[in-house]
């Protein structure tokens, strides 16, 4: 059995800001209507089944993390940008610029080190005889490491060459008794084969004789015959 | 401190550019933010997506924070906006947007995609929240999104009124709907079972 009242009173459990009065007659109409009470039930079944969602864990993410860093960073005043040692290297590159440009010259000695700008001062002077004194000596010592290394390298030319020679010699030598043995082999074999000629040659005269004298001889016999 | 005056202090201090304390702040609110785009949105890339933005539109809006409403009312309404945007941009990119057959019209419509829920959800240890989306999923919109602020949020009717533009008793009566029809769903689910 349905209740008109169902749909309005239900929707109005659900609000907060129901006076006294009216919640009283709503648990009221409630307790005397089952058809209420069922279907408030069972939606409040609904309500609680819901509710028993278990929270899912967030996966990762940065969290927006690098557009805050990001953003910051620019909005940065210009005393945070100074502490943070960011300034450095533009500062060390602008006084290497200057180091060049006013050809600053640093010079240490027993008496403690000199600055000076620009390149004409005493100390340069004395810089540049001693640099000259030094190339001196140095091209000294050159010329002697020079005649040093020419010396070495003459002596160990004609060890060089001495032992082409002696090579040279060695092998032309032995090239010579080669070709002596080669054509005293050639000529043995040369004597061996003419004789072996002749000896073919004299036999085959012979053989040409004993056919003649049998030609003569049946020549004879037939002469005889007749 | 109260967890009010802390969010406050946060604020202040994320202001200042502590991105410690901003870390801090959405470390607080990600996975309330995280879970109510994934029982509005029914999966974890589009939850994700809404929470990304959420967060977006807090750091852009955070000067703008008088402290006359709690940290949470404020961050709440811009996850409303923000998925009444992305409700909007989904129906604009789909050709055939389904309406509810009870309410009529509204911000919201079923998000796409919304029927086939993710695999990860339908699996394993969610199974609870797998069947507590598929019960939010027979709703509309407009129902799911009450159903979420009154019963998830615990915002009061005037208060959901107030978000959505529209008076209270329509939030009343589609809140009254939507428990019915969650009913039948459940009712439904049960037999099957």
């Amino acid at each position: 059995m349905s209740c008109p009242k169902t749909q309005y009173l239900l929707q109005e459990y659900f609000s907060e800001d129901l006076s006294a009065v009216a919640r009283d007659e709503l648990d009221r109409h409630l307790s005397d209507c089952a058809h209420c009470n069922a279907e408030l039930e069972s939606v409040l079944f609904v309500q609680r089944d819901i509710q028993q969602w278990q929270e899912q864990s967030v996966p990762h993410w940065d969290r927006g993390r690098e557009l805050f860093r990001r953003e910051h960073r620019a909005e940065r005043p210009l005393s945070q940008l100074w502490l943070s040692w960011q300034w450095f290297p533009t500062a060390a590159s602008l006084a290497m610029l200057c180091v060049l440009l006013f050809n600053v010259s640093v010079v240490s000695n027993e008496s403690g080190f000199s600055v000076s700008f620009g390149g004409s001062s005493g100390a340069n002077i004395d810089l540049r005889a001693q640099l000259a004194q030094f190339e001196q000596a140095q091209r000294g010592e050159m010329r002697q490491l020079v005649a040093r290394v020419e010396s070495r390298q003459d002596s160990n030319n004609v060890q060089l060459l001495q032992a082409v020679m002696e090579q040279a010699q060695q092998s032309t030598a032995d090239s010579f008794d080669q070709m002596y043995a080669y054509f005293e082999q050639q000529r043995l074999l040369d004597l061996q084969d003419m004789r072996a000629g002749y000896e073919q040659l004299v036999d085959s005269d012979y053989e040409t004789i004993r056919s003649l004298q049998q030609l003569v001889n049946y020549v004879g016999y037939q002469g005889d015959i007749r | 401190m109260s967890l009010v005056d802390e969010d406050e202090a946060l604020i202040a201090a994320a202001l200042k550019g502590s991105a410690y304390a901003w870390e801090k702040l959405v470390k607080r609110y990600e996975s309330k933010i995280y879970n109510h785009g994934l029982r509005l949105t029914g999966n974890s890339s589009d939850a994700m997506d809404l929470m990304q933005e959420v967060f977006l539109g807090v750091y852009r809006n955070l000067h703008r924070f008088r402290g006359d409403a709690k940290f949470s009312s404020w961050i709440f309404r811009i996850a409303h906006n923000k998925a009444v945007d992305m409700n909007r941009r989904k129906r604009l990119m789909t050709s055939s947007p389904k309406f509810s057959s009870e309410d009529e019209g509204g911000e919201f419509e079923k998000f796409p995609g919304q029927a086939n829920l993710e695999p990860e959800y339908r699996l394993g240890s969610q199974e609870l929240n797998t069947r507590i989306l598929a019960m939010l999923n027979a709703l509309s919109m407009d129902q799911r999104s009450i159903v979420e602020l009154k019963v998830f949020q615990s915002l009061t009717f005037d208060e959901i009124a107030e978000l959505q533009d529209i008076s209270a008793n329509t939030v009343k009566t589609r809140f009254y709907s939507a428990l019915k029809k969650l009913k039948v769903v459940s009712e439904k689910e049960n037999v099957l079972s």
